[in-house]
């Protein structure tokens, strides 16, 4: 079996839904839940919410740092052309390319950072369209067949569920 | 340079001097009209007071060759950077057309080629070898006849002599009939572009904007 | 339930499509093709087909430049800014308001390319290792716009695409055959599940507050093109801080004329409220009077400091040839927007409409009364000049308008025109005005035909 789930049509069902299933022995890492939005107002939508794009995006902005900072040291200095009496190596107009170039560094590590860590672009375990159409699936993926039953009846117990298996 | 306007006739025969050297093509009288003359160097002409008692005063504008030129910085690409021996080179080349420079000179000394040049035959055998031709697109202005100084300095070299002053002269300086324009060595203080620049008579022209230009007007106005 | 309907009122266009479509693709993509012939015959025939000439050599094109980056300010106001200040009301209204950021940057950032004397060098720019050994000259104003207009291109795009990704799902979901297989690539398998909203609403969170000092940068960056010449009424400090009020300003001018044409056009007078249009309006209003600031502060000035070559030019906008121009600015930019802003029985989506054109106008000639006034002008009488721009400069600046709004066109007839989840996410008083409790209307179709 792919997965069974419940679709709720709100979040306190959708709450109770993980509720019960942490009761059944569940572990959080196992549990599912799919929105057709961001749920913050309740538990569940805080699951697996410790990220560290933002040091990702400082890493990445000091990459960009580097390598602005590189590109205009190295190639005025290694090639001194003289234009306008301004220094060979002048700062504030080298800190304008600094500064672009530390920003596309963050803006592009942290879509990067988004794009692994959120598993974007890779084959998803399972899915139910009826997400779209405002339902919260609460589910476990790929259950062991002996719990299937107590999964079951644990999904289906909360008032309004449809409980579905694939 | 020196240029003493108390000497300028108008006679503007430093403007075809230039053209015949630097093989700078005429735009016809409609471009001409529309603002498409190239003269690297030009006469300006000025009238002063109200009839009868009208003066008409000259001022031949070449490029300025700045020290602190503002067109340099502001060039993407390096086409117009400073050389070593002072002058402000344009680089054909590696001009892309942007214009920024041209609006930064505060002479308006610099030119955009707005078509390719072209000369009718057989004028084209008048064109001097030394000097590339620039196609469409691409910015343009006084060197200070850099093909001149080159050759010259490229010549005493090889005999191992040093430079005497005037030795090298612009097609300008050449062409004046009242020699009014002197050119020379700004480094050597015995050279006569030194001296005038000294001179009581001299000013800058737009000294005030801070391009530091290496041209002497002297007139007995100031 | 509410999500359906919201579903399927956002979806519809992308469902159903009428002749009024393409008779608008073919209209405004024929003007398009137009610009571009004539593009391609200035290329050929050489650029003096244009009215550039000794020594004002930058006109229409760099106006419209200028022009066009700054109406690119507008989403990233209205998406960043709201966004960080958490305005709930900002919901149904950031994806327009990014898209004519995406698509006024690529407009603008054609210019650079279109103005060049020898554009098929304009490769020359990016900082690579070329045979000729020499690199770009990083202490040139023009070089610190490529990495600047790239530098916000890329992040606008991203900007616009990442929260793009749940909305594509919902067109999945929604979809059926070719659609539904293009749309399941374009969501990237997205599902919905925690850390998935949690992640894109970190990432966003790090855009909005990247992508504004990126902004203000941007339209600064442009301004030094001008500020760094020594040309009377360039050469000032002011310019950063004004060309970056007046940018946000024709900004929220953009916002308000897309979105009275979306509300129309797509019949979403239940999304886009006259709440939203008012909210902006009290913007464009302080924008407004942002602009008459700076302006009064650089023509005090200028006039206080009474330097003969700045004062030539201050006369010639404020009393001379470009007097009737400069006039219809003041009007478009400062009193059109205060009076019909400030008022609240004109601040209705028709007095935003039209005090946003008039806000369109001025600062376009704002825009072309900052370049050629000053460059026709400096500091030699005899070489004082008269612009006067030819058919293809006409045609080209045009033509921007046309491009915009075909391109427009073309992405609400492929993407939902606001942001679905971000409006379901939101409190549903914000989205339709009154208590979710009220009766609803029933949905008369749930599954959109194809």
């Amino acid at each position: 079996m792919k997965a069974i789930y419940g679709l709720y049509g709100d979040g306190m069902s959708a709450q109770q839904a993980v509720n019960r299933l942490r009761a059944n022995g569940v572990a959080d890492r196992a549990i599912v839940v799919m929105s057709a939005q961001p749920m913050e107002d309740f538990e569940f939508g805080h699951m697996d919410s410790r990220t560290r794009i933002w040091w990702m995006a400082c890493l990445g902005g000091l990459l960009g740092m580097a390598t602005a900072f590189g590109l205009t040291w190295i190639t005025e200095v290694s090639w001194p052309i003289n234009v306008g009496g301004l220094p060979t190596f002048a700062w504030w107009p080298n800190l304008i390319i600094i500064f672009e170039l530390t920003m596309l560094g963050a803006i592009l590590a942290t879509v990067v950072t988004l794009f692994v860590t959120a598993g974007l672009g890779r084959r998803s375990s399972f899915y139910d369209p009826a997400v779209t159409d405002g339902k919260i699936l609460v589910g476990v993926a790929n259950p062991p067949e002996a719990s299937v039953g107590a999964l079951e009846s644990a999904l289906g117990a909360i008032h309004g569920a449809q409980v579905k298996t694939i | 340079m020196a240029a003493d306007l108390d000497k300028c006739t108008g006679c503007g025969a430093c403007v075809t001097a230039c053209h015949a050297e630097n093989n700078i093509s005429t735009v016809g009288a409609d471009q001409a009209a529309r603002g498409r003359a190239k003269h690297w160097i030009r006469v300006e002409r000025y009238w002063e007071g109200e009839f009868p008692d009208v003066r008409l005063k000259f001022r031949p504008v070449m490029c300025q060759q700045c020290d602190n030129a503002p067109c340099e910085p502001v060039c993407p690409t390096y086409a117009s950077h400073h050389t070593e021996d002072g002058l402000n080179a344009q680089v054909y080349n590696r001009c892309i057309g942007t214009r920024y420079c041209a609006n930064a000179c505060p002479y308006n000394v610099r030119f955009f080629d707005f078509f390719n040049p072209s000369w009718e035959k057989p004028l084209h055998l008048q064109l001097n070898p030394d000097v590339s031709l620039r196609e469409v697109g691409v910015m343009e202005k006084c060197t200070f006849c850099v093909q001149r100084i080159k050759a010259t300095t490229i010549a005493a070299k090889a005999e191992e002599r040093e430079l005497k002053d005037g030795e090298i002269n612009t097609a300008c300086a050449q062409a004046c009939p009242a020699r009014a324009l002197v050119f020379g060595d700004l480094n050597d203080p015995e050279s006569e572009v030194s001296r005038l620049s000294r001179s009581s008579r001299g000013s800058k022209l737009l000294e005030d904007v801070g391009t530091k230009p290496k041209v002497t007007y002297l007139s007995r106005g100031n | 339930m509410a999500h359906s309907r919201i579903n399927n009122d956002l979806l519809r266009p992308l469902f159903q499509t009428t002749w009024r479509f393409y008779l608008l693709v073919g209209l405004f993509g024929t003007v398009v093709l137009t610009a571009l012939v004539a593009w391609l015959s200035q290329a050929y025939f050489g650029f003096g087909i244009t009215g550039i000439r000794w020594p004002i050599y930058w006109g229409f094109y760099v106006t419209n430049f200028v022009f066009w980056i700054g109406i690119s300010h507008a989403g990233t106001l209205i998406s960043a800014i709201l966004r960080l200040v958490d305005a709930g009301w900002r919901r149904p209204v950031t994806r327009c308001a990014e898209v004519i950021t995406v698509f006024a940057l690529m407009i603008g950032a054609m210019f650079p390319i279109i103005h060049l004397g020898r554009p098929w060098q304009a490769f020359w720019l990016i900082p690579y290792p070329s045979e000729r050994l020499i690199w770009p000259n990083f202490r040139s104003p023009l070089v610190w716009d490529f990495f600047a207009i790239n530098t916000y291109l890329t992040g606008s795009v991203l900007f616009l695409f990442l929260p793009m990704i749940p909305d594509f799902a919902v067109v999945r979901d929604k979809a059926t055959g070719f659609r539904k297989k293009i749309y399941g690539v374009l969501a990237l398998g997205w599902r919905g599940t925690p850390k998935q909203w949690n992640r894109l609403e970190s990432a966003m969170s790090i855009m909005a507050v990247a992508i504004i000092p990126v902004a203000v940068s941007v339209h600064t960056i442009v301004s030094f093109d001008f500020s760094m010449a020594p040309v009377p009424m360039w050469h000032t400090t002011i310019f950063g801080p004004y060309f970056v009020a007046g940018a946000i300003f024709s900004g929220i001018a953009a916002l308000l004329i897309a979105m009275a044409v979306l509300r129309r056009f797509l019949h979403l007078q239940e999304y886009l409220l006259p709440i939203h249009f008012q909210n902006l309006g009290k913007l464009l209003l302080v924008m407004a009077l942002l602009w008459g600031y700076f302006v009064f502060n650089e023509r005090l000035v200028t006039y206080y400091g009474n330097d003969p070559s700045e004062m030539a030019v201050f006369w010639r906008t404020q009393r001379e040839s470009f007097a009737p121009l400069y006039w219809t600015m003041v009007v478009g930019n400062f009193v059109l927007p205060v009076v019909l802003m400030g008022i609240k029985y004109f601040r209705t989506i028709t007095g935003c409409v039209i005090a946003s054109i008039g806000v369109i106008v001025g600062m376009w000639l704002e825009r072309f009364l900052i370049i050629v006034p000053s460059l026709g002008h400096k500091y030699l009488p005899y070489s004082y000049a008269t612009y006067r721009p030819q058919p293809v400069e006409i045609i080209i600046a045009i033509a921007t308008f046309a491009a915009m709004t075909l391109l427009y066109v073309l992405f609400a007839k492929f993407v939902p025109i606001i942001s679905i989840w971000e409006l379901k996410a939101g409190d549903p008083t914000d989205r339709f005005g009154h208590s979710h409790t009220a009766a609803v209307r029933p949905v008369v179709m749930d599954r959109p035909r194809d």
